[in-house]
């Protein structure tokens, strides 16, 4: 579970401030899958990372699972982040020297975890996002799809609680997209695990079982879907 | 996969830039150790020599009579060696005593006159203690009265072969001007400068004859079987000899060249930090570059749940990996130029010519390896590649995640 409580992020553009999010309160419940859309420099993106916290905001509380994360050391933020969150960037972000097996295995050099179990998640995951035959496949060597599948498996191999992706289609073309969407939903109803994700593109949002829109920082529209699926419009 | 197994990734990333790298520490390493291997070799060559000609492993003078090194006074001289002789002998570890007679004289071959020291030696206990016999290039070693033994650069500079004539001239213990008339019996090649160019060897008698002393001798040579406890040898045969007599081991007695020498180790100290510190801003200069590239990385990998301290880990892993390699490849290269010097040496004595030396030895380094040193620098190697990498990595750390992330 997420809350954001009145949430401000300030830049600092120059010398004057420029405000990114003006007051952003949500609660998102564990196993959604939401989209934060809204037009570019709605501040999407900031939300992400301070939820994710990956920056931390001018004012208001994040809480995940109950835990007010402006109370935490950066140390104490990177064990939430490396026990309870997986994050998908627009840009893949795979590690180029490491194989796709190699790169999902990140996130476990952290963990406790038998070698056996490792290689069992790690052989798993990237059967479920359909890459079962590249495992030693470097980045260069994939296509924008199936490193995205790997940055996927990357993010959920350890079982998070929560997968943040910022804008995880914006660099695939469509029919990419959406079978990286399909795959995502896939995997959010069968582990359980809640999405939020970034996007402007309205068939990425059509997947989304709630959308929140952000605008100038603001939340303008928050609408969940009764039935699920793509292809209704909100 | 471990953290050190990603550092090892990314050691590879740029194979060219870590070969540089390591070339430039390991260049840095050969050198220190190379230069390590040539002052040991100095200074043990050095060593054997003072041991062999000059001092043998512990000398006894009469009290008093040892000032400085050079300066060979007759007034305290040892009068009556026979007196203490056997007290020394019987002591386990002496395996020889020889008595010498050593003075200030000047040769003259009829045209030139030249200052040397003159060197009187027992011909039978000579041999036992010291090793000049060995060295007699040409001639024969000191066989009837009248007979000079000469170094081989002193015959070049005087002209003098076998058979020729010269004349020795000093004061005596009265202070009245003596010489006598002496005939070259042998040419000597020591490699100990002070043999080959300035001394002139005659037998003991003569030089007690020369100098009016009688019976006396100004020291006597000592050589001992285990020379690895010299200064318990020492005691003892201070205890046997009692307070009319002074005792120095050859160290104490050439504490002047060891100190010259711990001054060369100190400008090869120095010269060592120096390429330390080049060898060390290569170092800092990949990991900076390495650092820089990878922030957006460093990013992924805190968004991954890295905390600094695991990001802090992995590049100094990956400056440790360099500076093994590095250090390896300089301890490897280190010890085979080392390793040709032990074996083949190299002379120097075109650059140094026939310069004065104040170094009892010839200019033909040969090396010894210390291998402890080379252990050392290896460790010293490793130590300030992992020690360099933190800066860099400090300053990737200070970033935000998110800051991280964006830096492109
Ligand atoms: N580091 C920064 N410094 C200054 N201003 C920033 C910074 N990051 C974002 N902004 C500004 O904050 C606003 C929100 O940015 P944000 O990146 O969150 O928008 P977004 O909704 O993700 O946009 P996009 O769809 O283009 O990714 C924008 O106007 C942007 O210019
Ligand atoms: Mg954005």
């Amino acid at each position: 579970m997420v809350e954001t409580i009145n949430l401000y992020k300030d830049y600092k553009v120059g010398k004057v401030l420029f405000p990114a999010l003006r007051g952003v309160s949500v609660k998102i419940e564990a196993a959604e899958f939401t989209a934060i859309a809204g037009p570019s420099g709605s501040g999407k993106t900031t939300l992400l990372n301070i939820i994710g916290c990956l920056d931390v905001p001018t004012k208001g509380d994040v809480l995940i699972n109950g835990t007010n994360t402006n109370k935490l050391s950066s140390k104490e933020k990177a064990t939430l982040r490396k026990n309870e969150i997986g994050f998908v960037f627009q840009t893949f972000n795979l590690i180029p020297v490491l194989t796709a097996y190699e790169n999902v295995e990140i996130p476990l050099i952290l963990l406790d975890m038998t070698q056996d179990k490792k290689r069992e998640n790690i052989i798993s995951i990237l059967e479920e996002v359909g890459l079962g035959e590249y495992i030693n496949r470097r980045p260069n060597e994939m296509s924008g799809g199936q490193q995205q599948r790997v940055a996927i498996a990357r993010a959920l191999v350890k079982n998070p609680s929560m997968v943040l992706a910022d804008e995880p289609t914006a660099n695939l073309d469509s029919t990419t997209a959406k079978e990286i969407l399909g795959l995502m939903k896939e995997l959010n109803e069968k582990h359980k695990t809640t999405f939020i994700f970034s996007t402007h593109d309205q068939l990425v949002m059509d997947y989304a079982q709630r959308i929140i829109r952000l605008r100038d920082g603001k939340v303008v529209a928050d609408k969940t879907k009764k039935s699920e699926g793509p292809g209704d419009s909100s | 996969m471990t953290a050190v197994k990603l550092a090892w990734r990314n050691v590879f990333r740029h194979t060219r830039r870590t070969v540089i790298t390591a070339a430039a520490i390991s260049v840095g390493l050969s050198a220190m150790i190379l230069m390590n291997s040539m002052m040991n070799g100095v200074d043990k060559l050095a060593s054997q020599n003072i041991i062999d000609y000059e001092t043998s492993h512990l000398e006894i003078f009469a009290d008093g009579y040892y000032r400085e090194e050079g300066v060979f006074p007759l007034d305290t001289i040892i009068d009556n060696p026979g007196l203490i002789l056997k007290k020394i002998e019987q002591i386990s570890n002496v395996k020889s005593v020889a008595p010498r007679v050593k003075f200030q004289a000047s040769i003259s071959n009829g045209i030139d006159e030249l200052p040397v020291i003159g060197v009187g030696v027992d011909i039978k206990k000579e041999k036992e203690v010291f090793k000049i016999v060995n060295s007699v290039v040409k001639g024969s070693f000191l066989q009837h009265e009248g007979d000079v033994l000469i170094g081989k650069d002193l015959s070049r500079d005087m002209d003098l072969d076998i058979g020729s004539y010269l004349t020795i001239i000093t004061k005596d213990r009265n202070g009245t001007y003596n010489a006598f008339d002496l005939t070259v019996s042998g040419i000597i090649n020591t490699g100990h400068p002070l043999f080959d160019r300035n001394a002139a060897l005659i037998s003991i008698e003569q030089a007690q004859e020369l100098l009016a002393i009688f019976d006396g001798v100004t020291e006597l040579s000592v050589r001992v079987r285990d020379d690895r406890n010299l200064v318990r040898t020492k005691e003892r045969l201070v205890q046997a000899v009692g307070k009319e007599y002074e005792v120095y081991t050859w160290r104490e007695l050439n504490a002047a060249i060891f100190e010259i020498s711990g001054f060369k180790r100190m400008a090869q100290f120095m010269i060592a930090l120096v390429v330390v510190i080049i060898a060390a801003v290569g170092i800092i200069n990949t990991m900076l570059m390495a650092v820089m590239e990878r922030i957006p990385e460093i990013g992924t990998l805190k968004a991954m749940g890295f905390n600094n301290q695991g990001i802090v880990k992995m590049f100094v892993y990956e400056g440790g990996i360099i500076g093994i390699f590095g250090s390896l490849l300089g301890c490897l290269i280190g010890l085979l130029l080392s390793l040709y010097l032990v074996h083949f040496g190299i002379d120097m004595s075109a650059m140094f010519g026939n310069a004065d030396i104040v170094y009892p030895m010839k200019f033909i380094i040969v090396g010894e390896i210390d291998y402890w040193t080379v252990l050392s620098v290896f460790l010293f190697g490793v130590f300030v590649s992992v020690f360099v990498t933190l800066w860099p990595v400090r300053k990737a750390t200070r970033l935000q995640p998110v800051d991280a992330l964006r830096h492109v």
